[in-house]
């Protein structure tokens, strides 16, 4: 009866957060460890291994090009960071950076990563640092990335559900 | 090989990619796992139901895809033909 009464103290929005801050904390919050440590884990590494199978520019971040360059648009009112001046299309022109994103922190500093390994080197400004992975070993990597994200979107879900209904785990 | 070779000792895990060209297909094995667990972990009411479940619904992943696989390639052969 008093893991029930720990349950109802935390928001189900604060499990959702906590779920997206670090893949398992929502559960953990709820009182299943156990159930925690196998979500999180394995979300982890579900991302972690999809950056070491297709390498660190796996991250195909929005607004951004190959270069890991600011992509501009002219607008009426001058140049205008893509992001911002149509997010929508931006991002859907890179789906799978939604799934990617879900994975929590982990993925923003993919992407930071990513687009410092783009940077092109001074002794040639007109290439990428590291240049992105292609053919299978992308496809592959960019999957492990994006499944890793809407797993824990799906314990996301669920973790927040959990605390709502108000049971025992 | 002797091309690939400086290529390999210049690479950096996690900076550049992995170089499992040859073996892609086995990358199918962990992801299905990944998707196993977490899924079960999810749906069981105990975590001790966990790996059997997740064992089965492994198992059956992978024989749905080796079903689709056979099965497109077949429909490929009967394209070709």
């Amino acid at each position: 009866m008093s893991s029930t009464a720990a349950q109802s103290a935390v928001p189900p929005p604060l499990i959702a957060v906590a779920g997206w801050l670090l893949p398992g904390l929502g559960y953990w919050l709820l009182g299943q460890k156990n159930r925690a440590i196998t979500v999180g884990v394995t979300v982890l590494l579900t991302f972690i291994g999809g950056v070491y199978i297709a390498g660190i520019r796996v991250m195909d971040v929005p607004g951004y090009d190959s270069l890991g360059r600011r992509v501009l648009l002219a607008t009426p009112g001058g140049p205008q960071w893509a992001l911002v001046a149509r997010p929508v299309a931006e991002v859907l022109n890179k789906p799978w950076f939604i799934g990617q994103i879900m994975a929590g922190p982990i993925s923003i500093i993919g992407s930071y990563a990513s687009l410092e390994a783009a940077s092109p080197r001074p002794d040639n400004p007109r290439q990428e640092g590291v240049a992105a992975s292609h053919g299978r070993l992308a496809e592959i990597g960019t999957l492990y990335t994006a499944v890793a994200g809407m797993l824990n979107l799906l314990a996301i879900i669920d973790s927040s559900y959990r605390a709502g209904r108000r049971e025992q785990p | 090989m002797s091309d690939l070779l400086p290529l390999l000792q210049s690479r950096i895990p996690f900076v550049h990619p992995a170089p499992l060209w040859n073996v892609w297909y086995w990358l199918l094995l962990p992801l299905c796992a990944a998707i196993s667990i977490v899924y079960k972990s999810v749906k069981c009411r105990h975590m001790r139901q966990v790996p059997r479940e997740a064992a089965i619904i492994f198992f059956w992943i992978l024989a749905g895809m080796a079903a689709a696989a056979a099965a497109l390639a077949i429909l490929v052969r009967l394209l070709e033909r």
